[in-house]
């Protein structure tokens, strides 16, 4: 699910960036620093949208650096366990496929596929009901159910299942 | 909750917030405890219960059903696997030590033993239905052979010029990677084996270059992804160091053949190995095994196409294939390709009778072991039914006696060529030549 909040970090600027653009200079650092990180509390951080608040700097002792309490919004990514969500398929293989949603990378495992549909390899790797009429290949979307989370340092993984009601292919990419 | 925690509180727990619920439950075992004569055991477990409670939030709602049966098997859930620690099962956080790590099919991918033995299995079934068996390719030097640029020879100089394009790989085979500082050449007939190969075996590249380069050579052999999609594994994919194993490969034992050209790195599957001869197109590659020869590049040759060695052990594979299928009896399952495989070797020189004549001991028992895996016979001294004497460029007793015999005098590489190209090879390529100048 996507939120928009509102965080705080604290930026140290070197001198060098001092100036006429030093606001411009510590919100593109903030920007790089920021986007595209993620944390266990917030989830993946998918843009800076805007700043709140930028409060007074303090001179550390010894370094010369200055730090800035920057408070700032932006939109977040994060996943739940038992949240429905769409995503893309990107590899399908015998153990099951993975999808990805934005910045998380989803794994539904061939447990949590249904019983009718059968994994078949090939050039395009897929799984098929037995009559052919459902097919889950790369670049297929799906909707899945989120079953388990978690963050490390940059990704988040999660654990996603299709064997529910009203889960499964939304779009053939063969059709389209 | 501090900003390094890795699990998120389950917000869709209705009976309010987590705090609650976990001050609920303390209650819940408080109360307990006073009531059992309690050990310091169980006091301990269910403080240490208390406190991974606090810190592992999502499995909160299990374990309040479940108290007194361990964490992880709460709800029954085997974890056949780990994606990123948690199980592709339940979603739960499993223990980081168990399993597999099958990071060359994706990042933090890990599987239990079971389940790899269940897809296994599945797999095989599914391969020998359609005929097909399984291959393990190396890279260097099997393969390909590939340079630091610093490394090359002022005669492989002009070679920088003559590179292929990377804009169409599927043309060309000589190719420059500068992001990488490498030359790669692909050994002539590499494309026509893996097309053909392909259609008798599912094929995987297993490597000890690392995963950037084991990728890079992936793309240039396979620019379609068609044979080698997720399956190329890299050295530190491997479970154990300086050691190949087939615990990786989706398929069983007596399915997996294995193209290398080090026998050393496969303790365990010496009987699956065909050993290929090295490919050294780069100067620095014949100086890497301590050869005192001109490479194939700076003598602007190159191993021959149509009857080089891919070419040569395409036949063997396809003859392999088509025993295994056709010839052995018995279900798919139970037939073994290390048996064909054996047989095959066995046909190579049988008839012939050799006789050893050499310096050294230890050749003595490896060259042995060649001709009697390829079914020849071994004599320990000459008698009339020997066929071949193999021996050195000295003159003995036996190189002497072979020639007044009118015996093939053979060195020992013409054993080696029998085993490289599974055919006996014409014995006059391979004569000894001093014992025959001076002979008599």
């Amino acid at each position: 699910m996507f939120f928009h909040i509102v965080l705080e970090r604290n930026m140290q600027l070197h001198p060098r960036y001092f100036g006429r653009n030093l606001r411009d200079n510590l919100v593109s650092k903030l920007m790089k620093d920021v986007e595209g990180t993620c944390s266990g509390r917030h989830g993946f951080v998918v843009a800076v949208t805007g700043i709140e608040n930028i409060g007074k700097g303090i001179i550390r002792d010894g370094t010369g650096f200055v730090t800035f309490p920057v408070k700032y919004q932006c939109v977040v990514f994060r996943p739940f366990k038992g949240e429905i969500l769409e995503a893309v398929v990107t590899m399908v293989n015998k153990m099951g496929f993975f999808a990805e949603a934005g910045p998380v990378q989803i794994f539904v495992s061939n447990h949590l596929i249904p019983d009718d549909m059968e994994f078949q390899t090939g050039d395009m790797p897929n799984y098929t009901t037995s009559d052919g009429s459902v097919k889950i290949q790369k670049d297929s979307e799906v909707r899945l159910k989120i079953i388990g989370t978690r963050v490390d340092a940059t990704e988040i993984f999660c654990i996603g299942t299709i064997k529910d009601d009203f889960l499964g292919v939304i779009n053939d990419p063969a059709t389209v | 909750m501090s900003d390094d925690e890795t699990e998120f509180p389950d917000s869709t727990d209705s009976s309010g917030s987590t705090d609650e619920l976990i001050e609920k439950l303390e209650d819940e075992l408080d109360d307990d405890g006073a009531d059992n004569s309690s050990s310091d055991e169980e006091a301990q477990s269910q403080d240490s219960r208390i406190k991974r409670l606090k810190s592992d939030s999502t499995s909160v709602t299990e374990a309040s059903t479940s108290e007194g049966t361990t964490e992880q098997k709460s709800d029954g859930c085997m974890h056949p696997g780990s994606f990123g620690g948690i199980c592709i099962h339940c979603g739960q956080k499993v223990d980081a030590e168990s399993g597999v790590s099958f990071g060359y099919i994706h990042k933090g991918l890990k599987l239990d033993d079971k389940e790899i033995s269940r897809v296994r299995d599945i797999d095989v079934k599914n391969l020998l239905n359609r005929r097909k068996l399984c291959l393990v390719l190396d890279l260097d030097h099997t393969l390909l052979n590939t340079t630091f640029l610093y490394r090359l020879s002022s005669e492989e100089m002009h070679l920088k010029t003559h590179t292929d394009s990377l804009e169409d790989i599927s043309k060309g085979s000589l190719f420059m990677l500068e992001h990488v500082q490498v030359m790669t050449k692909l050994r002539p007939f590499v494309r026509t084996f893996l097309k053909e190969a392909s259609e008798m075996f599912e094929m995987y590249i297993y490597t000890m270059g690392d995963r950037r380069y084991s990728l890079e050579m992936a793309k240039l052999l396979d620019p379609q992804g068609l044979y080698f999609k997720d399956k190329v594994i890299s050295r530190e994919d491997g479970t154990q160091k300086n050691v190949k194993d087939l615990d990786l490969v989706l398929g069983t034992e007596n399915s997996i053949l294995i193209l290398d050209d080090k026998e050393e790195v496969w303790p365990k599957y010496r009987d699956n190995l065909i050993l290929m001869e090295r490919y050294h197109f780069f100067n620095s590659s014949c100086q890497d095994f301590g050869l005192q020869c001109k490479s194939l590049a700076a003598l602007n040759i190159d191993e021959n196409e149509t009857d080089g060695a891919l070419a040569k052990i395409l036949e063997v594979l396809r003859q392999i294939n088509y025993k295994f299928f056709d010839e052995l009896q018995g279900d798919l399952v139970d037939r073994d390709v290390r048996q064909v495989l054996s047989s095959f070797r066995g046909e190579v020189l049988r008839g012939c009778v050799i006789v050893f004549s050499l310096n050294f001991r230890g050749d003595l028992r490896i060259l042995r072991r060649i001709a009697e895996r390829l079914g020849a016979t071994c004599l320990k001294k000459h008698d009339p039914t020997v066929t071949h004497v193999v021996a050195t460029d000295f003159v003995t007793k036996e190189s002497r006696w072979a020639v007044e015999e009118k015996k093939f005098l053979v060195n020992r590489r013409w054993l080696e060529a029998a085993d490289f190209y599974f055919q006996k090879q014409p014995e006059e390529n391979f004569l000894c030549q001093n014992a025959l100048v001076s002979g008599s």
